[in-house]
């Protein structure tokens, strides 16, 4: 591989093809053509198949045939910016082949390397990393070899060496896989840069790789010095890697492997080795997982045991297998391992050496140790430590610590330790420990002497480190240099003053509580300064160190301001929470201990003079378990309340608001808290900010929680006078809350305290003023939370109207005189808002009752405008009772003085005097048809009602001929027969029995009513049985000279007609004038009268005077002679005079006949079945009746129908009736609706919807 | 990585049972994946616990198959020995020794920690050249059919993990400790080089 005479070669080979030799051509042709083939291809080809191309090309120009390497370099150095990661290291591994096949390539390749060494992908990274391991030793090589060193090759060693410190700044990478490689970089590295000794282990394969001793002392451009420092600063830095407590599991187990090549292959750093080993397993990294600490450990054991076959590791025999022992590797495997020929060969020289007093201290161990086997002692023998020439530090402290561990010594550290213990066991712990079996051994106190002087060592103090310290010194003051730039370093290198020194021991020592007192990751930096500094150079420059006493080793003074540095503020901070947090979690410890009332104490001052997030922390844990919690909490409330006093005055109450407001709140958050804690801590808190009573009032609002809510909310009230307003204002507020819970809840609070004097008079002016706000056009803003968005303008609702009077309306019970108030009000407010009002005040009026002497009041002074409130008031009060005659009293005294309003009287129609409500009447009936027939029933069923509560003041047969008493001037005529009509409709009320009693009556009046034949028509449709008892009427009203009557003597004329036959013997008692002019009407008559005439016997023919007969004959033969001399009204005033008297004196005889029929038959009947009769009435009234009133305006019928039927529910069979009954006259329309205003409407609706 | 199949190799001690089940499911599932023995013998279970069937690595598959149907066709056929072996002559003709071979890896899985020692030992007695990076996995499995399925599903979980991560020497700690989590079972993990 001498490249110096291939490159001429290849220069010419390539440049000269075509002067070689025909076949030289043809295979030289072939393999280019094959790559320059392959190479196309490649360019084109998908990842895969180019790599598979490119290695064809590497091995076709590398091994196949190097001449043409340097041809098709180019070709294949461009695709080191292939986008495949895997075509990129498809280069690197072909530089790497190119530059050992060619070293002079290393001049052309080294930049791509240094290029590929910093490309974006991790993985091309590595690749050029493991690379350069390997071209490093090469590059190195090959300008041993070069006599003359040219430029170029020295800027190409220049990159070399920075690409390699490139690489070793590496280790520090984020990257696990770079750290990794990297570290096997330094492995290479150091091994070149350290020289080769005889007792090197060299693997075969590497026997020609270069190394530090055949660096020859005088090449022009390397230097031995420089390279040997870079060796020795490549190990130190590995090291220094070695003990970084995050380090990673993986990358421990590649630097535990490195150091165990290094020491086979480098024996001079074996002592390095072994100690950073022995470091390793007493301080393993505490973030190593439980099996990652196995993986480690079983790592350093393989690489201790390859470490121990080397012969040069017997000096360390002693401290190896300590190790391995640890490890769990017994004794047995132990000296299977130990190079036994080279033993046997030292084995005297060495004890020779040896210290007496060592020997002595080994061999009980190994009576003690080995229990069972004899064997291992001779291997043990040369165990005792051989005092090397460079005994270490950690040697001389061990030695120096081994007499000092005496039973009570250990007792005391082991005591002091404890304090330092962390809270969880490390997983390195727990996979290493194992139960010391031969404790109290020298052996074992050997070890453990060991294992603290490593420690100790590690922190830069004890005996060996003052030992290398002062041997450092030595060394160095000749030159006066100081050694690593380190201030310690610097003042210990100016002098011995022993400040100096003691300045830095107690720095070192400072570090050394902290190193072992926990694990926290302060040792790195400390730990890493030390060894390095001073023990590092040991192997190299020690080497013909005589040895000093210790010049130190003496006691310290210890000063505390030496060892503490200022927090900073953050720390602080940090330790006072942390601090804090323990006594919070200390709990349980301390109740046990009796001391919980110190504790609570504590704290609560603690949390009180710390601002922030403790205060918060503190607060939570309280409320995580409140009940048992509560001593501190109120602990920590009275504290900051104290302070809150204690502070000048304008203090702010910020920290105590925060602390209530905070436990209430959790409080409130809180789901399922039944026992009154917060109520507890409400009552006893020595303030309520108004935070608090914010959270007290959302409190109430929640529905789960109203009445514990309230219940504290009234504790309040009652127990802290000096806010009792300020308390009792939410809760009048929550009065009128939006859920009916909340509200209800509130308003019972309110009645109760409604009692208290002192809070009465608040409460009502709070009510009033709520009702007070009615009067304004729009309800206020503030119904509507801030959250709801509704405008301000808003008109009134139900829940708005309702909102302002709940509280007012729970009072009125409790305070009549207040009713007066909701007079004033409802004076003034709108009619939307009225209406509101009369349908709530339903309830609170009934609860009054009509003996109230404020509702007396009212009804007495009646403001103006509130006459339909009081008439609500008046129909709710009795509705269902009687009135009372005070009640009476004050309506009528209100009617008659003040408001002539009829309908004051309705209510208390049952309570007036028979006369007033006859007197009432023709007012009455022209309401409102359903207002009327409210009347009409409060009348007739008071008459029914048999509790006789209430005594109707008229009987229903003085009703019905009242109405047909009412004065027709006073009344009209339509609303009079509706009436009537309304009391025919009570078929229960009116009998057949009470109809005759009222017949009976009217007949007997003078002048006869106008509307009784209607009514005898009437009762004959309702009950026909009444026929006889009509006929009797008919007959006397013939005595009573009816046809004077036109109306009258029409509606007999219709009875007879329909009444026939059997009113044909009343016919014929009519003087002939009035038959005949009877016929006129319904000249259909005669015919069957004649007949009735002819089929009497002869001796009652005789009774029937000629005149008559003239009449009833006149029609069947000369109907038109009769008609003329007969001028109705003349004649009428004949028969008045002259004819009625021979049929009057007959009636008495003829009647009997007729009515005694059916009289016996009357009490028979069973009353009347209205069902059976109906279709009877029905038929016949509306088949006659179209004539029965043909004056009337017919066009009417059918929007009066409408307008009745809207209001009136009336039964079906009563409204087919009404089209022609009922026809109102339209100026009875317009008489009643010009009264009625507005109001008035109201009031009816009102009633109405009530009444449904 | 995740473009190159992981170079993988399973290991137990004798290369019939674990290492071939994985084996087998791992280059279903694509991987570039060999099985070893790290055993100085191969053995099988034999008639009793203190007679197994010793077999030299250089047997095949087909022979020792033959042999044991020769000798017991009843016992080796119900304790699944042959079903085994029938599986195993189709993945490839004999057992191989870890020791023996020379072929580099990217990953190596051992089933038993005894494995992972004798892996690793010879490993680093082995003198380095490349400093290629080989990482070393122990999973614990017992030998018996239905621990080595499961095993074999987990290894090949665990593989398919790492195939898919970016950078894998970076990841392997977190995702180990995942696997350790979810599966229960701690793994031992080092990494060697060639």
């Amino acid at each position: 591989m001498a490249s110096g005479s291939h490159r001429p070669e290849l220069r010419s080979g390539t440049a000269s093809r075509s002067v070689s030799g025909e076949e030289d051509i043809a295979i030289d042709m072939t393999t280019s053509e094959k790559v320059v083939d392959l190479l196309n291809q490649a360019a084109l080809r998908t990842t895969e198949n180019k790599l598979v191309d490119l290695k064809q090309v590497q091995e076709l120009i590398i091994n196949k045939d190097p001449s043409l390497l340097d041809n098709f370099l180019d070709e294949i150095i461009a695709f080191q910016t292939d986008k495949s990661m895997e075509v990129r290291k498809f280069v690197i591994g072909f530089i790497e082949e190119a530059c050992k096949r060619d070293n002079e390539l290393l001049l052309k390749l080294i930049a791509n390397l240094n290029m590929l060494l910093k490309d974006e992908s991790v993985n091309v990274q590595k690749k050029a990393i493991l690379t350069l391991t390997q071209l490093y030793k090469v590059a190195l090589q090959w300008l041993m070899r070069s006599k003359v060193v040219s430029e170029m090759q020295e800027a190409c060693w220049d990159m070399v060496t920075q690409m390699k410190e490139d690489i070793l700044a590496m280790l520090d990478s984020d990257n696990d896989g770079i750290r990794t490689h990297a570290i096997k970089l330094t492995e290479s590295v150091i091994i070149a840069l350290s020289p080769r000794t005889p007792d090197s282990d060299v693997p075969k394969k590497q026997e020609g790789d270069i190394s530090l001793d055949k660096i020859p002392r005088d090449h022009s451009y390397i230097r031995y010095d420089t390279l040997c420092e870079e060796g020795k600063a490549a190990l130190d830095k590995l090291l220094k890697f070695m003990v970084h407590p995050a380090i990673s599991s993986i990358n421990l187990t590649t630097a535990l492997g490195t150091l165990a090549t290094l020491a086979r292959q480098r024996p001079m750093v074996m002592s390095e080795v072994v100690q950073a080993y022995e470091t390793l397993h007493a301080n393993l990294p505490p973030t190593l997982a439980k099996s990652q600490v196995s993986s480690v450990r079983k790592n350093l054991k393989l690489h201790l045991v390859a470490v121990l076959r080397h012969p040069s590791s017997l000096e360390f025999l002693a401290q190896i297998s300590t190790l391995l022992l640890d490890l769990g590797m017994n004794q047995n495997e132990i000296n299977r391992c130990t190079p036994a020929p080279r033993d046997q060969r030292k084995r005297p020289h060495m004890e020779a050496f040896a210290e007496g007093k060592k020997k002595i201290k080994m061999e009980p161990t190994l009576i003690e140790d080995d229990e069972d086997k004899e064997e291992p002692a001779p291997a043990l023998a040369p165990k005792p430590v051989a005092t090397p020439a460079n005994q270490s530090a950690i040697d001389v402290t061990a030695d120096f610590l081994f007499p000092l561990l005496s039973p009570e010594n250990v007792a005391n550290l082991v005591l002091i330790s404890m304090v330092y213990l962390p809270n969880v066991m490390p997983a390195s712990f727990q996979a290493t420990y194992t139960p010391v079996e031969s404790a109290g051994t020298d052996a074992q106190i050997q070890h453990l002497a060991r294992l603290m002087a490593t420690q100790i060592t590690a922190a830069g103090i004890g005996p060996g480190v003052e030992q290398l310290k002062a041997r450092e010194e030595e060394q160095q003051q000749p030159g006066k240099e100081a050694g690593p730039g380190e201030g310690p370093s610097e003042e210990l290198a100016s002098g011995k003053d022993l400040i100096i020194k003691r300045k830095v021991s107690l720095v070192s020592h400072g570090q050394a509580i902290s190193v072992l007192g926990g694990y926290a990751g302060k040792i790195p930096a400390k730990a890493e300064d030390v060894p390095q500094a001073k023990t590092l150079p040991q192997p190299i420059v020690l080497s013909a160190l005589a040895k000093t006493a210790s010049s130190s080793g003496r006691k310290k003074v210890f000063r505390l301001a030496d060892v503490v540095q200022p927090l900073t503020e953050l720390q602080m901070t940090k330790l006072t929470n942390l601090s804090v947090q323990r006594i919070l979690k200390s709990e349980k410890a301390i109740a046990r201990s009796g001391m919980a009332h110190v504790r609570v104490k504590l704290l609560a001052r603690l949390a009180t003079q710390f601002e922030g997030a403790m205060k918060r922390d503190m607060l939570t844990f309280i409320l995580d378990d409140i009940r048992s919690r509560s001593d501190l909490a109120f602990a920590l409330l009275y504290q900051e309340y104290n302070i809150y006093l204690g502070q000048q005055a304008g203090a702010s109450l910020d920290n105590y608001e925060y602390c209530l407001f905070t436990l209430l709140s959790g409080l409130q958050e809180k789901p399922e808290q039944r026992d009154g804690l917060f109520t507890k801590l409400v009552l006893e808190a020595p303030l309520i900010t108004e935070s608090a009573l914010d959270v007290i009032r959302r409190y109430c609002e929640d529905e789960t929680r109203v009445y514990l809510g309230m219940t504290t909310l009234k504790e309040l009230i009652l127990k802290r006078p000096s806010r009792q307003f300020q308390y009792l204002h939410v809760l009048l507020d929550l009065s009128s809350h939006e859920k009916e819970t909340v509200r209800s809840n509130a308003l019972s609070f309110i009645k109760r305290m409604y009692d208290k004097d002192q809070l009465r008079d608040y409460i009502e002016r709070f009510a009033l003023n709520y009702m007070q706000l009615l009067v304004h056009p729009n309800p206020p803003s503030m119904f509507f939370g801030a959250d709801k968005d509704i405008e301000v303008a808003s008109p009134w609702t139900e829940e708005t109207v309702m909102q302002c009077l709940y509280l007012y309306l729970a009072l009125l019970p409790l305070n009549h005189k207040l009713v007066h108030e909701l007079a004033a009000v409802y004076t003034e407010a709108i009619a939307d808002i009225k209406r509101s009002v009369l349908r709530v005040i339903e309830q609170p009026i009934r609860g009054m009752g009509m003996n109230s002497p404020e509702l007396l009041l009212l009804v007495e002074t009646c403001p103006k405008g509130a006459e339909t409130l009081v008439t609500r008031c008046l129909n709710i009060l009795t509705e269902k009772v009687s009135p009372s005659p005070e009640l009476v009293e004050r309506v009528r005294d209100l009617y008659h003085k003040r408001v002539a309003d009829i309908r004051f009287l309705i209510p208390v129609i049952n309570g007036l005097e028979k006369t007033e409500v006859i007197q009432a009447l023709p007012k009455l009936i022209k309401l409102n048809p359903t207002v009327v027939k409210e009347v009409f029933n409060r009348l007739l069923c008071a008459q029914h009602s048999e509790g006789g509560s209430s005594v109707s003041p008229v009987t229903p047969s003085e009703l019905l001929i009242a109405l047909h008493n009412i004065d027709s001037t006073k009344c009209d005529m339509k609303s009079i027969i509706k009436a009537t009509n309304l009391c025919f409709a009570e078929k229960n009320v009116y009998t057949s029995e009470v109809l005759a009693v009222v017949m009976q009556q009217l007949m007997d009046q003078s002048p006869l009513p106008m509307l009784l034949m209607r009514t005898v028509l009437q009762s004959l449709t309702m009950y026909p049985r009444l026929g006889g008892f009509v006929m009797n009427i008919l007959s006397r009203l013939i005595t009573k000279k009816v046809w004077k009557y036109p109306r009258v003597w029409e509606g007999f004329v219709r009875c007879c007609q329909r009444t026939k036959p059997q009113s044909f013997s009343v016919l014929l008692q009519l003087p002939a004038p009035q038959l005949s002019s009877m016929f006129e009407r319904c000249p259909e008559m005669r015919e069957p009268l004649l007949q009735h005439v002819h089929s009497l016997t002869p001796h009652q023919q005789a009774h029937i005077p000629a005149s008559i007969m003239t009449v009833l004959e006149a029609g069947s033969k000369e109907p038109e002679p009769e008609p003329e001399p007969e001028p109705v009204e003349p004649m009428e005033d004949q028969d008045v005079h002259t004819q009625p008297a021979p049929i009057k004196v007959e009636q008495p005889e003829e009647a009997p006949v007729v009515v005694q029929m059916p009289e016996p038959v009357l009490p028979q009947y069973p009353p009347p079945n209205t069902e059976e009769a109906e279709p009877q009435m029905q038929t016949t009234t509306s088949a006659f009746s179209p004539q029965e009133e043909p004056a009337e305006p017919i066009p009417q019928q059918e929007e009066v129908t409408e307008q009745e039927q809207c209001a009136s529910p009336l039964p079906a069979e009563q409204e087919a009736e009404h089209p022609t009954e009922e026809a109102l006259p339209e100026h009875s329309d317009e008489a009643e609706q010009p009264n009625e205003s507005s109001e008035e409407n109201v009031m009816e609706t009102d009633t109405g919807a009530v009444d449904e | 990585m995740p473009s190159h199949p992981l170079r993988v190799a399973v290991v137990c001690s004798s290369n019939q049972n674990r290492s071939m089940e994985a084996h087998n499911i791992l280059s279903k599932r694509g991987f570039d994946v060999r099985s070893f023995g790290t055993g100085s013998h191969v053995k099988l279970p034999g008639p009793a616990p203190d007679k197994p069937n010793v077999y030299d690595f250089k047997i095949t598959y087909e022979q020792m198959y033959n042999d044991l149907v020769r000798k017991d066709k009843e016992l080796y056929t119900q304790n699944g020995i042959l079903h085994m072996l029938d599986r195993n002559k189709r993945i490839k003709a004999r057992p191989e020794r870890f020791q023996s071979c020379k072929d580099q890896f990217c990953l190596v899985i051992t089933c038993e920690e005894r494995v992972y020692d004798q892996v690793l030992e010879e490993l680093s007695s082995r003198e380095q050249e490349s400093f290629q990076p080989v990482h070393v996995i122990n999973v614990d499995i017992q030998d018996n059919h239905e621990e080595a399925t499961l095993g074999a599903f987990l290894i090949c979980e665990l593989c398919q993990c790492i195939q898919h991560t970016d950078d894998m020497e970076n990841e392997m700690d977190e995702l180990l400790q995942e696997f350790e989590e979810k599966s229960g079972r701690p793994f031992l993990h080092t990494v060697c080089f060639y």
